[in-house]
C-alpha cells in the first residue's frame, strides 16, 4: 500500500523523520519496501518556484489558433504574460503557475523564458501530469476560488511528497489503512493520533433504504445510505494527487471517495446508481447456480451458490466485496446513489476471488478480516464528502446488522512478557505501548482488544507479541542456557558424510537431481494428481534415471577425464499406507563399465569395513549379463539404451549398508608372526564364479587363512575350450604363532581339495 | 689393555705393515672416481693382496691382531672414500638436475561435494557446535503434520493447491520442514535443541530466484526458560558464522502460523557493507530467514506444557545462501549438474 506523508501527517502528529518513521514502522509493524520521492525535485528553491495564479486575461493568440495568451497575477504586483494550450479555463481562474527556472519532472531542462509564435511567455500554466499529481494532460489545473495570488503552491497542493511504499502481514489488515498507520506511527515515535473528525450530514426528506441481509455468516453487516441531487464530477485537485500517490485512479467525484475513505479507514466501500436498482432494493445474498453477471472490468461471470452477490430486486448488481456490476455503476449521468459500508467475511471473498481469480483492492482487504465496527465511520466520512463534493442531499440511512461481535478481553502478566522476550519491560511501559496500540487496559490487566484486532489477538502470548515488537529493538543477544544438550551426528548421518566423503576422494564428483521424475521403473510409483510439469510427474524409486541425465551433462560439457557423478537422496517406495516408505539411497554412475561399477562399491565397502558379496541378477536398468545385487541394492553395467558408452552404476540402499558397517573395529594382530605366502591357479569351468572359488577356499582353509586374492584370469589353448585359469593368491597366517611351511602346504592342499571337489578345479601351478 | 697398532705393525715381519697402511691411504686420496676406489680396494685388499697372503700366513696371535686392525682401517678408510666420492658425485648431479618449477603436476582425481551439501554441512556443524542434534525428516507430510500441528489456519494461501503439491487431500510434499519438529517434539520430552535440513517443495514457478523444490534448513529450540533474546543470539551467531565476524544483524516484526512473536531476520550486506548495492537493493541488509518464539498452539498439539516451556524457532533456505554468499545467479542451475560449476567448489 501507498501512504502520503503528508497525508498520513493529517491523522498523527508527531517530530519523527520520514526515516525514523520507516525505521520504526520497519522494525515493529510492517514491511516498508521503500520511500518514493514523488512531484517536483525539491533542490536549490525548486518548490518556491510554483505559486498559485490568476488569470487576470485570456486572449486569443495573434498567431496561433490553438494557443491562448493570458496575463497572470502571480503575486508580484505587474501580471505575467503566459502563452497557454489549454482551454480548460477563462479569465478568473486559480491556477498553478510554473515560474521559469522551474525544473519539471516532465520536463529535462528548466522552465525557461520564451517566445512562442512571437509571443513572450514568462512561465506555464500547469497541468496535474507536470508536477507529478495525475496522469491527466487534457486540460489545466483549475484550483478553488479564493486562493491569493502568490501563495506557494506547495501549501495548497501536495507537488513535494515522499510516499511510504508499505507491506502488512495478512494478520494486520488494520494497517492497510491511514488511519491504522498513523495508530501505528504515534504509538512508535511518541507521537498523537488525530481521527478523522466528520461531522455526519443531517439526513433530510427522509426516504426509507431497502436493504435485506439474507446471509449473515456471510455478510455481518450492511450500511446503506441514499444520496438525491448528485452532481457527478471530477473530484477536485487535492483528492485527484492523494488518490494517484496511492495508485489509485481518479474516476469521478462519488467514486473517488469511495475509493478515498477505503484507504483512509481500510473498510472498502462502493456506490450503486439508485435508479438503476430494480426496486431501489439492495438483498445480500447467495448467487443462484450458473447466475451471470458483468461486472466493472467488462467481464461476464457464471457465478455460482458459493458467491456472495449484492442484489437488487431482480438480479445480482455485484460480486460482494470483489467487484461492483457494470450495470449499476455510477455514470455521469448518475443523480441518486446508494451508498454500500457493509462487512464482509474473509472466507467466502478468498474463496470466490481465487475462484473466479479475480483479485481487488476490495478483495485483497475483506480476505484479511475487515473491522465490522469500520462501516459506520466509513460511511459517515463518505456521506460529509458526497454532499461535500457533490452538491448532494442524504436521504436516508440504515444499518442492518445481527449483533456486532465484542472484541476479547484477555487476562495479561507483564512478567510473563519478561519471561518470553527475556527483557525486563517495567509494567507502566507495558501499559502504555498496550494503550498506545489502542488495547484498553484495566488496573487488574484485563486487557480489552480494539476491534480492529479482534480477529490475530485473542491470547496472553498474542499481547506479548505486541509488547515484544515494540521493544525489538532493545532485545539483548543470548545463547539458551543449554543445560542438557547432545551435539552429535547419528551413525547414518555420519556414515552419510563418510560415503560422501570416500567417493569424492575416489574422483566423483555429488549430483543434485529432481525427486519427481517424468516416468519410473516401478509402475506403482506414487504420482501427483496435479504435476506442474510434464517432467516432475511422479516420485521416484529409483535415483538412477536421474544421474543419468548428470552423466549426459557431463558428457556433453566434455571437461572431464574420467566422469563420476553420485548422489545421496531419498527414494519414494509405495507401502499401501498413506505415506510412502522414505528411503536413502546411494546412487553412482561412473564411465568404464561393470569393473568400474564394482570398484566404486569395493572402495565403499572397505571404508565402511562391511563385506561386499555380490550375487548375479537381472534388472531393467542394467546390462542383463553384467549386473549384480548386494544385500544393500544393485550394481553393473548401465543398460546401453540409456547412455552411450559403458558405465557403471549402483544405488545401494544406505539403511542397510551401514547396518552391515561395525561400529568399532577389532585389531587383529597381523604383525607378531609372519604371514606364509603361497599361490596357486586352478582350471575350472567357465561358468564357475571367481567368488564361489574364493567362498569355498575360504571356508576349507579357516581359520589361518587370512587371504585370498584372485590376480589372474587366463583363458587359452592349455586350459582348453570353455574353461578358465584362476590364479589365487593365499595368505596364512597365525596370531600366535609362526606357522610352518608343512603347515602351509598342508592347508593348500586341503583348499586344493576342496576346489577340484566342489568345481572339479585341476590345479595348474 | 689396548694396544698401538703402529706399534705392533712395526714388528711385523712378512710385511712392512706401516708402508702398506701409508702407501694404501695415499692411493686412496688419489682415487677420484669409483673405479680408481675400487682399483685400491683389489690391491691393498684384495685376495692376491700382500696383507691377504701376509694373513694367511700369520701363526702368531700378536701379528694377527696387527694385520686384521690394518685391514680394518684400510676397509674403513676406502669406505670413507667411497661415500665421499658419490657424495661429491650426488651433489654435482643436484646442482645439474632442475625441473620448470611452474609445469603442471600429475593430479589424483579428485570430486566434489555439492556447493548445497558443503553449506548444508557447514549449518549442521554450526548447530552440533552449540550442541544441538540434527533431525531427517520425512519428505511425503500428511497435512496434520504439515499444516494443522503447525497452526496453519484454514484458508491459509499455503493450504491451496495453487502453493502446495498434493498427492491427495490429506498428502502433500512437505512445504517445510517443520514437521519434523513436531514429530520431534512428540517423540521426546524437552529439552529439545535440533535442526533439519533437507528438500521442500512448493508450487513456485522456477525462475532465477525460485524453484518448485529448494532446501531449507530449520532449528527448533525448547526448553524451560528460552527467550526470543536467546533466538536473537543464537541467529546473530548464525549470521556471523555463515557471513563473517564484521556482519550486523537487524531484526523485524513479522507474522507466521507456527510462532508468537515471529521476527525476520537480516544481515548487514556483505558485498557492500551496508552501505547499498543491487544484491541488498540498496538497503544496506539483506534477509535471511523467518523465525520466533513457539506458538503455545504447537506445545498444545504435541503436549508440551506452554506454560513450563518455551521455545524458538527458525528456518533459512540453503539455496538463498548459496546465491548471497557465492554469488550464484540463478539457482536452477544448482540442479543441472554441469561440472564447470560443481567443479568451482
Ligand atoms: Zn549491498
Amino acid at each position: 500500500m501507498r501512504a502520503p506523508l503528508s497525508w498520513l501527517r493529517e491523522y498523527v502528529t508527531t517530530s519523527a523523520t520520514v526515516e525514523e518513521i520507516a525505521r520504526r514502522l520497519n522494525v515493529s509493524s510492517l514491511e516498508v519496501e521503500r520511500i518514493l520521492d514523488v512531484g517536483v525535485a525539491d533542490v536549490d528553491g525548486n518548490v518556491g518556484r510554483f505559486l498559485v495564479g490568476r488569470v487576470l486575461e485570456a486572449g486569443a493568440h495573434p498567431n496561433a489558433d490553438r494557443l491562448r495568451v493570458c496575463q497572470v497575477d502571480v503575486g508580484e504586483g505587474d501580471a505575467r504574460q503566459i502563452v497557454c494550450g489549454a482551454w480548460n479555463f477563462e479569465a478568473g481562474a486559480t491556477v498553478a503557475v510554473a515560474l521559469p527556472g522551474a525544473l519539471l519532472p516532465v520536463l529535462d531542462a528548466p522552465l525557461d523564458e520564451r517566445e512562442l509564435r512571437g509571443q513572450a511567455s514568462r512561465g506555464m500554466i500547469l497541468a496535474e501530469d507536470e508536477v507529478g499529481l495525475g496522469d491527466d494532460h487534457a486540460g489545466i489545473m483549475v484550483l478553488p476560488d479564493g486562493i491569493e495570488p502568490g501563495t506557494p503552491l506547495v501549501d495548497v497542493l501536495p507537488i513535494r511528497e515522499r510516499v511510504l511504499d508499505v507491506t502488512p502481514t495478512v494478520n494486520r489488515v488494520d494497517l492497510l489503512s491511514m488511519v491504522g498507520l498513523a495508530r501505528e506511527v504515534a504509538a512508535l515515535t511518541g507521537g498523537e493520533l488525530r481521527l478523522p473528525d466528520v461531522e455526519d450530514p443531517a439526513v433530510v426528506d427522509e426516504e426509507p433504504v431497502d436493504v435485506t441481509i439474507e446471509d449473515f455468516e456471510r455478510a455481518p453487516r450492511y450500511v446503506g445510505r441514499l444520496f438525491r441531487n448528485v452532481a457527478i464530477g471530477p473530484s477536485p485537485q487535492w483528492l485527484r494527487a492523494r488518490l494517484h500517490f496511492a495508485e489509485m485512479r481518479p474516476i469521478s467525484n462519488v467514486v473517488d471517495v469511495t475509493n478515498y475513505v477505503m484507504h483512509v479507514y481500510g473498510n472498502p466501500l462502493h456506490a450503486f446508481d439508485l435508479a438503476k436498482l430494480a426496486g431501489g432494493r439492495i438483498v445480500v445474498r447467495r448467487a443462484r447456480d450458473g447466475e451471470e453477471l458483468r461486472t466493472l472490468d467488462g467481464t461476464l461471470r457464471r457465478l455460482v451458490p458459493e458467491d456472495l452477490v449484492i442484489a437488487d430486486g431482480e438480479r445480482a448488481v455485484a460480486l460482494a466485496g470483489i467487484m461492483g456490476g457494470e450495470e449499476t455503476e455510477i455514470s455521469e449521468e448518475a443523480t441518486s446513489v446508494l451508498l454500500e459500508a457493509a462487512n464482509f467475511e474473509p472466507l467466502g471473498i478468498l474463496r470466490s476471488s481465487e475462484r473466479l481469480a479475480l483479485r481487488t483492492a476490495g478483495s485483497n482487504r475483506w480476505e484479511k478480516g475487515v473491522d465490522a465496527y469500520l462501516a459506520e465511520p466509513a460511511a459517515e466520512l463518505a456521506s460529509r464528502m458526497i454532499v461535500d463534493l457533490a452538491g448532494a442531499r442524504m436521504t436516508g440511512h440504515l444499518d442492518v446488522h445481527d449483533g456486532l461481535p465484542e472484541p476479547p478481553v484477555v487476562r495479561f502478566r507483564p512478567g510473563r512478557a519478561d519471561h518470553v522476550i527475556g527483557l525486563e519491560v517495567t509494567d507502566a511501559e507495558q501499559r502504555s505501548i498496550l494503550e498506545g496500540f489502542g488495547f484498553d487496559v484495566s488496573p487488574e490487566w484485563d486487557v480489552r482488544v480494539p476491534t480492529w484486532r479482534a480477529r490475530d489477538v485473542t491470547r496472553e502470548v498474542d499481547l506479548v507479541e505486541e509488547v515484544a515488537r515494540a521493544v525489538l529493538d532493545h532485545v539483548p543477544l543470548t545463547l539458551p542456557l543449554r543445560r542438557h544438550v547432545r551435539g552429535r551426528l547419528s551413525k547414518d548421518q555420519r556414515l552419510r558424510r563418510l560415503v560422501e566423503d570416500v567417493l569424492v576422494g575416489a574422483g566423483l564428483s555429488e549430483a543434485y537431481t529432481w525427486s519427481l521424475a517424468a516416468s519410473d521403473p516401478r509402475p506403482d510409483a506414487i504420482r501427483l494428481p496435479d504435476p506442474m510439469t510434464a517432467d516432475q510427474v511422479v516420485l521416484r524409486t529409483t535415483l538412477l534415471p536421474g544421474l543419468v541425465e548428470a552423466a549426459r551433462v557431463a558428457v556433453e560439457t566434455g571437461v572431464e577425464e574420467r566422469i563420476g557423478r553420485f548422489e545421496i537422496a531419498r527414494v519414494y517406495l509405495p507401502s499401501g499406507e498413506q505415506l510412502p516408505e522414505e528411503r536413502w539411497r546411494l546412487g553412482a554412475i561412473v564411465q568404464g563399465g561393470y569393473a568400474a561399477a564394482k570398484g566404486v562399491a569395493e572402495t565403499l565397502y572397505d571404508a565402511l569395513h562391511a563385506d561386499l558379496a555380490v550375487r548375479r541378477v537381472t534388472h531393467p536398468l542394467l546390462h542383463p549379463g553384467k549386473a549384480a545385487e548386494t544385500d544393500a541394492g544393485i550394481l553393473g553395467e548401465l543398460h546401453p539404451t540409456l547412455l552411450e558408452g559403458e558405465w557403471g552404476a549402483l544405488e545401494l540402499d544406505l539403511t542397510t549398508l551401514f547396518a552391515a558397517a561395525p561400529d568399532a573395529v577389532e585389531y587383529e594382530d597381523v604383525l607378531t608372526y609372519p604371514a606364509v605366502r603361497q599361490d596357486i591357479a586352478v582350471a575350472v569351468e567357465e561358468d564357475v564364479e571367481v567368488g564361489a572359488l574364493v567362498a569355498a577356499a575360504r571356508e576349507a582353509g579357516a581359520p589361518l587363512l587370512r587371504e585370498v586374492r584372485v590376480f589372474d584370469v587366463y583363458r587359452g589353448e592349455q586350459v582348453g575350450e570353455g574353461r578358465k585359469s584362476v590364479a589365487l593368491h593365499l595368505a596364512f597366517q597365525s596370531p600366535e604363532r609362526t606357522l610352518t611351511d608343512e603347515e602351509a602346504a598342508e592347508l593348500r592342499e586341503t583348499i586344493v581339495a576342496r576346489l577340484a571337489e566342489r568345481f572339479g578345479a585341476e590345479l595348474r601351478a | 689393555m689396548q694396544r698401538r697398532p703402529e706399534r705392533d705393525l712395526a714388528r711385523v715381519a712378512a710385511v712392512d705393515a706401516a708402508a702398506l697402511e701409508r702407501d694404501a691411504l695415499a692411493a686412496l686420496a688419489e682415487a677420484e672416481t669409483a673405479d680408481d676406489v675400487e682399483r685400491v680396494r683389489v690391491e691393498y685388499l684384495g685376495r692376491k693382496s700382500a696383507l691377504k697372503l701376509a694373513l694367511r700366513e700369520v701363526r702368531d696371535r700378536e701379528t694377527g691382531i696387527a694385520l686384521n686392525t690394518l685391514r680394518e682401517t684400510l676397509e674403513a678408510a676406502i669406505d670413507a672414500r667411497e661415500a665421499e666420492l658419490s657424495r661429491a658425485e650426488l651433489d654435482r648431479r643436484l646442482t645439474e638436475e632442475r625441473v620448470d618449477v611452474t609445469m603442471p603436476g600429475e593430479r589424483a582425481l579428485r570430486g566434489h561435494l555439492h556447493l548445497i551439501t558443503q553449506i548444508r554441512r557447514e549449518f549442521e556443524d554450526i548447530f552440533l557446535g552449540l550442541g544441538y542434534t540434527v533431525v531427517d525428516g520425512r519428505e511425503v507430510e500428511t497435512t496434520r503434520y504439515n499444516f494443522d500441528a503447525l497452526n496453519f489456519p484454514p484458508g491459509h494461501p499455503s493450504r491451496s493447491p495453487l502453493q502446495t503439491l498434493f498427492l491427495d487431500d490429506e498428502t502433500v510434499l512437505r512445504t517445510e520442514t517443520s514437521p519434523a519438529q513436531i514429530r520431534t517434539m512428540e517423540a521426546q520430552e524437552p529439552p529439545v535443541y535440533m535442526v533439519s535440513l533437507g528438500r521442500v517443495y512448493r508450487r513456485d514457478t522456477p525462475d532465477a530466484t525460485h524453484s518448485p523444490t529448494f532446501h531449507q534448513a530449520e532449528g527448533l529450540a525448547v526448553d524451560e526458560g528460552i527467550t526470543l533474546a536467546d533466538l536473537l543470539g543464537t541467529l546473530d551467531y548464525l549470521c556471523k558464522q555463515l557471513f563473517g565476524s564484521d556482519r550486523k544483524t537487524d531484526f523485524r516484526t513479522h507474522h507466521f502460523p507456527f510462532t508468537e512473536p515471529s521476527v525476520e531476520a537480516y544481515v548487514s550486506c556483505h558485498l557492500c557493507d551496508g552501505s547499498g548495492c543491487t544484491v541488498c537493493r540498496h538497503s544496506g541488509w539483506i534477509e535471511v530467514g523467518g523465525s520466533g518464539m513457539v506458538d503455545p498452539n504447537l506445545f498444545e498439539f504435541v503436549g508440551y506444557d506452554p506454560e513450563r516451556y518455551t521455545g524458538f524457532a527458525f528456518g533459512w533456505g540453503l539455496e538463498r545462501i548459496a546465491v548471497l554468499r557465492h554469488g550464484i545467479p540463478d539457482l536452477r542451475e544448482l540442479w543441472r549438474n554441469d561440472p564447470r560449476l560443481l567443479g568451482q567448489f
